[in-house]
């Protein structure tokens, strides 16, 4: 199956690692010319060398997202760079926390007004192009409870309603918004990898939920990330897509 | 787990602090590779020998000073196939007897704390007092011999540093000061007296007694059975110095070991030390790599409001371990609000058993309510958890201590990292073996 993504434009928010990294190796890949951002400079170089090897186009400069300013002018030099946007996918997290207010202003400022800014950089040119796609990533510990009441799952789970608004709005104007969740995931470097060597019970717990036996990988949650975002997915618009290996309960009807 | 990353860990300039603990790297000692011999950790000859040169030779940590704050509190405690009554007396010095009754032998206290007007023996009531000189024998007449002549139980040497009290068996052990060389000027600026009793603990351990002394001198074995330690500190870039009986390593703290990739969000170890420090992980907006610094600078500025005096330690002292040992058995991880402590004494008669004292002592702040004593507990080795790091020390000791009467195991193969082990022997051999130490075929 050709996903149809050779020649797109996508920018892609927290591409220095984990799942991020793995969607923007993906896409490029697939043929895309890329912008990519993260806050650390170092990551962000590594990534957009490691990235050109596939010879797209690829842009990428460090911006912290809570900047506003900072982070609305990265968004639009993105959109100049590529000369568009077909793709977007905000994925940057300030991650969780319990014990202060200041993780819901966190929370609020990098996982939801990180996608909100990007989305608004975005959909001008998507409309006038008319066509656009845009990937939103919660988790699923929006959906079923994990780690204690915080600011991460709440602020998390908004975007699964905003992303359904946002299709109903734009479908006309053959934007599509899907929304991915993830169940966890392990990688190097990753929250995941520090609990297993820093809360070894949770994350045995975690391991027997699964029934697999393992957490996901970065790219089981790209290549998801990569079909939503392509032409490939036409007809997903407004959809949501847990992608757990069969971690979460809950039943879908 | 390897090595995967460069760290570089900054260091205070030890001519910054004048005053307080010298943190000047000491040059390392040439010891050589040679294995050292597995028998000293099992055989009764090597047992005895360590009795005679050692354990009946050097200063020894008796308990804490306030403990014994009034005349007659005393601490009795016991050491190896000995035991000592260490009493207050009025004059506010310290004295330390053996407990022991000259009429039968009976031990005049078991283990422990107490206040006490005089010693009586609970057989048939001699009765000593708080200086250790009899004050009464029953039916004196019917000793045709008369009391013993000396007319008291032997005084043994018994002094007082950075609130402990410490006494030797050896009369002529030569100043307490002495012997602790360079240990007051490195310690002192930690104030141990305004740290209280957190934890008391006794447990049986299924080991020699330098088995447990080795585990503490190394920090090789944290990527190997702390693994979660290396999300709270660096194992690599450690300082070892070793002094002539004493040595130290310093830790730095609030860190993440290179062997491990660095995380995006602060471990959870690490939150835990910066809120204790009245700091918001949530508002931290560095780099994880950038917490101990920043952490250090936080304590410093807010340190003096918590009614917490630092004056006197270095940066950093305010996060990282300074870890002492003092010979032979008292291993000190110490740091600007709390001390982890381990006093490590020989079982009587076993050599593959001792008794590990954990003692933890916290900064209790000024205008802070100092807190009840702890009560002192005793267990059996995995009867009970101790915590989850000490846990995990405590949990490859029998099999070590067992695998050192393997043929297959002719000693102990060190590395660098394991300096301090090997220091540890050295002054092992110079006190049973004498200044020319251990010869081939010595144990």
């Amino acid at each position: 199956m050709d996903l149809g993504l050779s020649g797109k434009k996508a920018i892609i928010i927290g591409a220095a690692r984990g799942i991020g990294m793995a969607t923007a190796e993906i896409l490029a890949r697939e043929g895309c010319d890329l912008a990519i951002t993260a806050r650390s400079e170092d990551g962000v170089k590594e990534a957009v060398a490691n990235l050109r090897k596939y010879g797209t186009k690829v842009f990428g400069s460090a911006v912290n997202v809570k900047k506003e300013d900072a982070y609305k002018a990265w968004l639009a030099t993105a959109i100049e760079q590529l000369e568009g946007c077909d793709i977007l996918i905000p994925i940057t997290s300030a991650s969780g926390g319990i014990g202060s207010e200041k993780y819901w202003h966190n929370a609020f400022e990098v996982d939801v007004l990180g996608p909100v800014r990007a989305v608004e950089a975005v959909l001008p040119i998507m409309t006038e192009r008319k066509t656009g796609s845009i990937v939103l990533i919660s988790t699923t510990s929006a959906g079923e409870a994990m780690g204690g009441p915080q600011a991460y799952n709440a602020m998390k789970a908004s975007l699964i309603t905003w992303g359904k608004q946002l299709a109903l709005a734009h479908g006309k104007d053959g934007i599509r918004v899907n929304v991915v969740s993830p169940g966890p995931i392990e990688f190097e470097g990753g929250n995941w990898d520090m609990l297993k060597g820093t809360m070894e019970k949770f994350y045995a717990a975690t391991l027997r939920q699964q029934p697999s036996g393992r957490l996901g990988t970065p790219e089981e949650i790209a290549r998801a990330i990569a079909f939503l975002a392509s032409p490939a997915a036409s007809w997903c618009n407004g959809s949501h897509l847990v992608v757990d290996g069969g971690f979460t309960n809950r039943t879908h009807f | 787990m390897d090595v995967k990353r460069q760290v570089n860990i900054i260091r205070v300039n030890p001519q910054d602090w004048p005053k307080g603990t010298p943190a000047e790297k000491a040059e390392d000692p040439d010891l050589g590779n040679a294995l050292i011999p597995a028998e000293r950790y099992y055989s009764p000859d090597f047992m005895e020998l360590e009795w005679q040169k050692i354990w009946s030779k050097v200063w020894l940590l008796g308990g804490r000073s306030d403990d014994i704050k009034e005349a007659g509190d005393y601490i009795c405690t016991d050491i190896g196939r000995e035991s000592v009554i260490i009493v207050r007396q009025a004059d506010g010095s310290v004295r330390a007897f053996p407990n022991v009754c000259l009429h039968r032998g009976n031990r005049l206290r078991p283990e422990g704390l107490g206040t006490a007007e005089n010693f009586r023996c609970m057989y048939h009531h001699w009765t000593y007092d708080r200086e250790g000189k009899i004050a009464h024998i029953p039916d004196l007449g019917s000793f045709p011999q008369g009391a013993p002549p000396e007319g008291r139980l032997p005084s043994l040497p018994c002094a007082e540093w950075g609130n402990f009290v410490w006494f030797s068996l050896n009369p002529d052990a030569g100043s307490l000061e002495d012997y602790l060389s360079v240990i007051p000027q490195h310690l002192n600026p930690y104030h141990f007296e305004r740290m209280a009793w957190k934890r008391d603990v006794t447990i049986e351990w299924d080991c020699n007694w330098k088995t447990s002394v080795d585990a503490f001198h190394e920090n090789y074995h944290v990527q190997g059975i702390h693994p979660q330690l290396q999300w709270y500190l660096d194992d690599v870039n450690v300082q070892i110095d070793c002094y002539d009986k004493h040595s130290r390593y310093l830790v730095p703290f609030a860190t993440v070991s290179p062997r491990v990739t660095l995380p995006s969000t602060i471990p959870p170890a690490i939150d835990f030390m910066m809120r204790h420090a009245g700091m918001d992980p949530a508002e931290y907006e560095g780099r994880v790599s950038d917490i101990r610094l920043d952490l250090q600078r936080f304590i410093r500025k807010n340190a003096k409001k918590q009614g917490k005096d630092f004056s006197e330690l270095n940066d950093d002292q305010l996060t990282d371990d300074y870890h002492y040992s003092i010979f032979p058995n008292v291993s000190m991880n110490i740091h600007a609000e709390d001390v982890m402590m381990f006093r490590q004494r020989p079982h009587p008669t076993n050599p593959d058993k001792m008794f590990y004292d954990l003692w933890m002592f916290e900064l209790v702040p000024e205008g802070a309510e100092w807190p009840e004593r702890v009560r002192h507990q005793h267990f059996r080795h995995g009867d009970k958890s101790i915590g989850q790091v000490l846990d995990q020390d405590a949990f490859n000791l029998p099999t070590v201590q067992k695998g050192m009467r393997s043929s297959a195991f002719k000693g102990l193969w060190l590395n660098s990292q394991e300096l301090r082990i090997r220091h540890f022997h050295d002054v092992i051999d110079g006190f049973v073996y004498g200044p020319e130490g251990r010869k081939p075929g010595d144990l």
